[in-house]
């Protein structure tokens, strides 16, 4: 290693060493002080500039007023002067402040900047009448980050340099300038110096400064006026320019005290509407002394946009009290408001709204009737009775409205009531709606095997096979180890309707536990199709769901020993998705069945190319499968069709290892090839050499590309 | 560094905002555009003039989420690498059908335009806080990519200069507006779970990365990558291609970092909304048995853990209170200690993206002047949860945080981990 390259090394290492010595430190302050003196001998050094730079960093931890001098002179190092800060800026006691204060007086430029960005944030008061000095700093960015550091120190010495330059300093300064006066004004405020700080806010507002920094200064002139800052906002609030406004409903928000609601209630009648609608949103962002009836006013009658801003509000701040007058709007001819109003009721928070519509649905009528029903479910309120009351409602949208609601809120003792609806449903075009309640009842059961039981005795005492099947897809929605006993008896009956329902259902089961009872409908269902749907369901379970290795390799084999060949063939997709030994070996033994051979033939080498490549020994098992590890090269490879063709050599070449099978990285010959003639049937041709032998093949598109021997 | 914030008080709207919309499992509070007087469409003079700034892999998609918003024009891009600027302007372009996207490589030329406002930050981590500061500064909303901070001063003074300017900073924390993470955290926070005892976050490794000095290789022309602007805030070092990874590079200023920042500004994140958005932990142990854990005044533990988690996909968060628990992850499921706890909803009806919630979160708050979701005060916590946790894990023993002062108590050493000085020109 020459030594350029190792200093870096070494430093790295000094750098983990250093690390690592802090996490064992007992003694924290000789352990600092053993290493201050390491970090200093590198700053001695002859050594690189980045090995000095971390060393910089390591010594904000470790560095006391020892450091200063070794730091100082790196301040007017432009590589080295930040990391010089990182250090000084850290270092405590009064060294590092007169380290960077004298640097104030020989430095320039962007490196006086840093040292004076380093000042601010460590508040030297002692500073101030140098960075006041800089306040005329020719250099702009110098000026501004002096007036900035002053305005961090904030003492009154500070302020006042400050307060000189916002009127008399260079306009292009001026913006830091403000900026410095707000900040003294703020450390004002927060000392409780609320008159000092807001005649500095003024002062700022009154300046010709960017007009950000007039928005900073009118919301702390407010803030710190507390109510008597009010008609100040009031003035912002009704400011033309929008920025003014904006600020004013900000800061809004922030006052304390009750008086700024009652004074955005009253600015909220007179406002103009596109105003109005943002003033109400204001006033519900202060839920807790908002002017509630003022934002039911505007809910209520006013400008549309008004009202729907308001109505809004009402979901984070309304209660009981709002409740009348919502529902009357949930029934306007305006489908926005009315949507609107809805909305909010169904999130409007309070138990007592929850009581009093329960209380107000039996003497409803008209269009609230739906509505309250409706608000009902949405809200979860248990209200059984009242809503089986409506069932017998003369009105079809009333009874589906109370249908919906019961399965939003019937718990597990309520479930027979909609069994009841669903198996001998009053009105016949209800049933529709019954079966959709039950349904969004069921899944939500918290004890899903006691609800299962329940629908199953249902499905037992019903003797109409279109109920019982209603009932099944209910069962299969559900889950659960009862469900899945009754859905699989239901498979094995005589009904044509059930067993297809049944099959259905259960090869699209979503637990591993559907496996056995679809390999014994596979084997033993009603009918070939049927056991056919079995099979590949059972399939389905070992290709896509966790499952043990063990448990896997078993049910692949089942399906291999039990099932015809189109369904054998779809097993070699789960032996080539869960690549092993044991699968390989799998594969191997179906090579020995004719129909299979082919697509074992594909299996096998897929297979042993993905497991040989996590370094596992296959030749054994090839050999044994006839097939042993060949030298492939691909001399020409062409995708397309006609007399378009690409040319892909590159792409086979790639991927050719030393069997006759070529895996492409993404499934389809488009996605690797790209396709080189849009919505045409193309082919891929390739001439290669296996172990020295030439050979050509043609694939259809997207075929597996299995090389053939060559003759 | 100041040891106390400004004593402006604290924004209670907040609280009480963030609590009111996580109570329920709704879609963010917004105004109907009719609402604005938009009828739904928006002409050009009522849309929201968007730049943005740093966009890589990450800010592409959120510019995605950005561009679907039909009061949103999309207007300026800055990116100190030009192939980035030209493809965004590309894709935005693209999108309108016009030519109208400027491109910039300084973004200070881009905040300088008055008509533009608000941006997307999604530069590296080195850079947001500097960004963010400067655009608020500048009078920009903004919708700032995360981890925001470097260490506890930026996270502190963030805050504080989002309140100082008056505008609206939305972290990209965005699991804050999906739904079955706020369901989560709203049953936490509403006493559904009984009182909180631990919540969980995944720090997905516990290491600092460090962004350190490697061998100067030719440095490229400022108009293909600008060098000095990548710096930016950090400090000096020679040009070195693998340190272009903007997404790593400086993250938590090199000596902490690394997961603890890079997944707590999420999970993290999500246990403090768990816990209504206190004060951050005031104890922090180092790392021990793959936990490390910090205690709430309260009592209630915050446990980074790496294993241990029920499989429901990246960034998972658990909340176990007396009652019961709930664990929620990146595939938009929940699991629960009692189905009961679901209130006759079921997780499926709960659950999912997409995170184009959080940027219309923030639109809607640009318009509204309200607080988003992942406002500067939260961000600032979780933050310094973070923070203070990587300096336990940096010094290997155990750190103690006064949230009055802000300051470890009788830790001379964490105490200076605190803050890092910026390179010239920039500041806080």
């Amino acid at each position: 290693m020459t030594r350029q390259l190792q200093r870096p090394f070494l430093f790295l290492t000094t750098w983990l060493i250093l690390a690592a010595g802090l996490c064992a430190a007992d003694d924290q302050v000789k352990s600092s002080a053993h290493q201050e003196k390491d970090l200093l001998a590198v700053l001695r050094s002859d050594a690189p500039a980045g090995e000095k730079a971390i060393t910089c960093k390591l010594l904000a931890i470790h560095g006391t007023s020892e450091a200063v001098a070794d730091l100082a002179p790196l301040l007017s190092n432009p590589q080295l002067a930040s990391w010089a800060r990182i250090a000084l800026e850290a270092i405590p006691g009064p060294e590092a402040d007169e380290a960077l204060r004298k640097a104030t007086d020989s430095l320039d430029g962007l490196l006086l900047v840093g040292v004076i960005n380093s000042i601010g944030v460590r508040r030297d008061a002692a500073s101030v009448e140098a960075l006041t000095k800089h306040l005329k700093n020719n250099d702009v960015e110098s000026a501004s980050a002096a007036a900035v550091a002053l305005g961090r120190i904030g003492t009154d010495e500070a302020a006042q340099s400050l307060r000189q330059a916002l009127q008399a300093g260079p306009v292009p300064v001026r913006s830091a300038v403000a900026e410095g006066c707000v900040l003294c004004a703020e450390r004002r405020l927060a000392e409780g110096k609320s008159a000092e700080a807001a005649e500095l806010y003024d002062e700022v507002r009154k300046a010709e400064v960017p007009k950000q920094r007039l928005l900073e200064a009118t919301r702390g002139a407010i803030l710190a006026r507390g109510d008597e800052g009010l008609p100040l906002l009031l003035e912002q609030l009704r400011s033309e320019d929008a920025k003014f406004f904006q600020i004013a409903l900000s800061t809004a928000r922030e006052v304390q005290g009750g008086k700024v609601d009652q004074t955005l209630a009253e600015e909220l009648a007179r406002a103009q509407p596109e105003r109005a609608a943002l003033i109400v949103q204001a006033m519900a962002d202060r839920p807790e002394t908002v002017v509630l009836a003022a934002v039911l006013n505007a809910a209520e009658q006013g400008p549309k946009p008004v009202r729907l801003s308001a109505i809004d509000a009402l979901r984070r701040v309304g209660d009981d009290s709002c409740l009348g007058s919502l529902l009357t709007i949930a029934t306007d001819a305006d489908a926005e408001l009315a949507q609107a109003a809805k909305a909010t009721l169904a999130e409007m928070p309070g138990d007592q709204v929850d009581s009093q519509i329960v209380d107000l649905l039996p003497q409803a009528d008209g269009k609230i009737y739906p509505v309250l029903i409706g608000l009902i479910g949405q809200r979860r309120i248990e209200a059984t009775d009242t809503l089986l009351k409506s069932l017998t409602h003369s009105n079809p949208a009333v009874r589906r409205a109370a249908l919906a609601a019961l399965g939003e809120t019937v718990d597990l003792k309520g479930l027979p009531v909609l069994i009841a609806q669903v198996v001998t449903p009053k009105n016949s075009e209800d049933a529709a709606a019954a079966q959709q309640a039950l349904k969004t009842a069921a899944v939500r059961m918290p004890d899903r095997e006691a609800c299962a039981t329940a629908l199953a005795n249902a499905v037992q005492r019903t003797p109409s096979a279109t109920t019982k099947a209603s009932l099944l897809e209910i069962l299969g929605a559900v889950g659960g180890t009862k469900a899945l006993a009754t859905v699989g008896a239901a498979a094995k009956t005589s009904n044509p309707e059930l067993q297809d329902v049944s099959t259905r259902l259960l090869g699209e089961w979503m637990t591993a536990d559907a496996a056995p009872v679809l390999l014994d409908l596979a084997k033993t269902a009603p009918g070939e199709k049927y056991q056919v749907r079995a099979m590949r369901g059972y399939i389905r379970i070992a290709r896509q769901f966790v499952l043990p290795e063990q448990q896997r390799i078993e049910m692949c084999q089942q399906v291999l020993d039990a099932a015809r060949p189109a369904e054998q063939k779809l097993v070699f997709d789960v032996l080539k998705r869960y690549p092993s030994v044991a699968m390989l070996k799998l594969a191997i033994r179906a090579l020995q069945e004719p129909e299979l051979k082919d697509d074992a033939n594909a299996a096998v080498l897929t297979i042993a190319q993905s497991v040989a490549s996590k370094g596992v020994d296959v030749r054994e098992h090839l050999a044994q499968a006839g097939l042993e590890p060949v030298k492939v090269e691909i001399v020409k490879a062409e995708y397309g069709a006609g007399s378009t063709q690409k040319d892909v050599t590159a792409v086979l070449q790639k991927y050719a290892g030393n069997l006759p099978l070529i895996v492409l990285p993404s499934a389809g010959y488009n996605a690797n090839f790209g396709d080189p003639l849009p919505d045409s049937v193309k082919q891929l041709k390739v001439q290669y050499r296996l172990n020295g032998k030439p050979g050509e093949a043609t694939f259809a598109e997207d075929a597996a590309i299995l090389l053939p021997a060559p003759k | 560094m100041s040891n106390k914030r400004t004593q402006i008080p604290r924004r209670k709207f907040l609280k009480t905002a963030v609590s009111a919309a996580g109570a329920a499992v709704t879609a963010p509070m917004f105004i109907p555009g009719s609402a604005l007087g938009l009828n739904g469409a928006v002409p050009p003079s009522e849309r929201i003039i968007v730049g943005g700034i740093g966009i890589g892999n990450r800010g592409t998609y959120d510019l995605g989420c950005f561009l679907e918003q039909k009061d949103v024009q999309f207007a300026a891009v800055c990116d100190i690498k030009q192939a980035r600027r030209t493809a965004v302007k590309k894709m935005v372009d693209g999108k309108y059908g016009t030519d109208g996207c400027a491109i910039y490589r300084d973004f200070r030329e881009l905040l300088d335009r008055n008509d533009i406002d608000a941006v997307l930050i999604a530069t590296g981590p080195n850079w947001h806080a500097t960004a963010a500061m400067t655009a608020a500064k500048a009078g920009k909303d903004m919708y700032c990519e995360k981890p925001v901070t470097k260490n506890i001063a930026q996270s502190l003074i963030l805050a504080e200069t989002m309140r100082r300017t008056g505008r609206v900073f939305q972290a990209g924390t965005q699991r804050r507006n999906l739904p079955h993470f706020a369901f989560a955290c709203a049953l936490a926070r509403t006493g559904k779970l009984g009182k909180i005892k631990r919540v969980y976050a995944h720090p997905m490794g516990m290491q600092a990365m460090m962004s350190g000095w490697l061998p100067a290789e030719p440095e490229p022309d400022p108009e293909i990558v600008d060098w000095n602007m990548y710096l930016g805030p950090a400090s000096w070092r020679p040009f070195n291609a693998k340190l272009l990874d903007g997404f790593n590079f400086e993250k938590g200023g090199g000596l902490v970092g690394g997961g603890v920042l890079e997944w707590g500004s999420h999970c993290v994140d999500l246990c403090q909304w768990a816990v209504d958005d206190c004060a951050p932990p005031v104890e922090y142990d180092p790392p021990k048995d793959g936990q490390l854990v910090a205690r709430y005044e309260n009592g209630t533990e915050l446990i980074f853990r790496e294993t241990g988690w029920i499989p429901l996909g990246s960034c998972p968060v658990r909340f176990e209170g007396e009652d019961g628990w709930v664990e929620a992850g990146d595939s938009g499921k929940l699991v629960l200690s009692s189905p009961a706890l679901l209130a006759g909803r079921t997780v499926e009806e709960i659950g999912g993206y997409p995170a184009t919630f959080h940027v219309r979160d923030f639109l809607d708050c640009v318009k509204t002047r309200s607080q988003p979701k992942g406002n500067a005060d939260a961000a600032c916590n979780a933050h310094i949860v973070c923070h203070a946790a990587n300096i336990a894990l940096h010094l290997g023993r155990q750190v103690k945080f006064d949230n009055q002062t802000h300051e470890f108590v009788g830790d001379d050493e964490a105490n200076r981990l605190r803050s890092e000085a910026l390179r010239e020109p920039w500041r806080l």
